[in-house]
């Protein structure tokens, strides 16, 4: 029988695969968290400590303030654009891609090509 | 500090993508870098014939890393150590040039089609590529036109090139590329023309499309018989590398490894 924690987990992951931000949303993002966004992207996880680095290595026009800075993490996360891996000044925060869909074709379109390629010739 | 990604895009088919790709990168590991290429084309895979592979000589693809069949590890392709035929890929043994490519099996193509893609995996997978293969630079090839992992590529590269013809679908869809690139914050985004038809004078053309797009053009590269004569059946810039094209190809190089 599943526990609380399984639950919990598995309400995550749910959430998880029904969200998450698309390449094309995060054009929408003000600069500071664009950079940070694609930053998380490249290095795939980025701690605490290190987003306030960034943004304190940002121009004084983009940088947000730490108050903001934690706002904005904080909403980010909640849309489950971020996935958030522990609390404070401990946090990780990892970017959650949306899945690309599958086609919405017939589910028979895609059994009877299958079998189709499944019958296939070698040399063809 | 961490590899470079350089994705090569253009908002339509038949521009000569994945020809200036293989070439570029392979011109890339002369210059004795570390260099990886990722097939991103998982619609429509192409790259690995001009790296002399076929279904029966591929090994573990992209497509079995996103299905959680194989690590990224298990996906590349070492071409300096298998360059197969071909004169110009000779040149390649002992470069570091590693090649992850997608699937051309029917049955794992309408797979993905159907079932979609993990794009958390497919990040992870790029990421980990430069990262397992410690490469300098990772040339992704996109899917024509401008789709989800075409524009997650974009999203996460320090270098974007964008191949056009001179031609107004061309010109037009290419704005449209632009736009989201600078939209995306990409550090370098160039511009590329091929098959430009010889007769014209190559300096107005790179002026007039500099112009228009206010963006770098980084070379125009000749439209040529002898390149289709090739057929992709090796790579051009090695094995003529005093044609025309390959030396229009050599400047883009420089851009390349000159890129912050």
């Amino acid at each position: 029988m599943p526990g609380v924690f399984d639950r919990l987990d598995k309400e995550i992951k749910d959430k998880q695969k029904e969200g998450g931000i698309s390449p094309l949303d995060l054009a929408g993002l003000p600069p500071s968290l664009r950079k940070i966004m694609r930053l998380m992207l490249r290095e795939l996880q980025l701690s605490y400590p290190r987003l306030c680095e960034v943004m304190d290595g940002m121009p004084e026009a983009e940088r947000l303030s730490r108050s903001d800075l934690d706002e904005a993490l904080s909403s980010l996360t909640q849309q489950f654009w971020l996935i958030r891996i522990g609390e404070g000044e401990k946090a990780i925060y990892k970017v959650n891609l949306r899945r690309k869909e599958g086609s919405k074709l017939a589910a028979g379109i895609w059994s009877a090509l299958d079998a189709r390629l499944k019958n296939k010739p070698k040399d063809s | 500090m961490k590899g470079k990604i350089v994705s090569i895009h253009s908002f339509r088919g038949g521009t000569g993508k994945s020809n200036v790709t293989a070439n570029l990168a392979a011109q890339v590991a002369m210059t004795g870098k570390r260099v990886g290429v990722v097939d991103t084309d998982i619609q429509s895979p192409g790259i690995h014939v001009l790296f002399g592979l076929d279904e029966n000589k591929m090994g573990k693809t992209m497509n079995d890393f996103l299905h959680g069949k194989a690590t990224i590890r298990e996906i590349g392709f070492s071409v300096g150590d298998h360059p197969g035929e071909g004169e110009g890929r000779a040149k390649l043994v002992g470069s570091n040039l590693f090649l992850f490519p997608s699937s051309i099996k029917g049955g794992e193509i309408s797979q993905i089609l159907r079932e979609g893609i993990d794009f958390n995996l497919l990040n992870e997978g790029l990421q980990t590529t430069i990262t397992e293969f410690d490469l300098d630079y990772l040339f992704i090839d996109t899917h024509p036109g401008l789709n989800e992992e075409t524009l997650l590529s974009i999203a996460t590269s320090d270098v974007l090139i964008i191949i056009l013809r001179p031609d107004n679908q061309d010109l037009q869809g290419t704005s449209v590329t632009v736009d989201i690139a600078r939209s995306l914050d990409v550090p370098n985004l160039f511009l590329l023309v091929n098959k430009a038809l010889p007769k014209y004078d190559f300096s107005v053309i790179k002026k007039d499309i500099e112009a228009q797009f206010e963006a770098t053009v980084t070379g125009v590269l000749p439209l040529s018989f002898d390149m289709a004569e090739n057929a992709s059946k090796d790579l051009f810039s090695l094995r003529y590398p005093d044609h025309e094209w390959s030396k229009s190809l050599r400047g883009v190089v420089d851009f390349v490894l000159a890129a912050k």
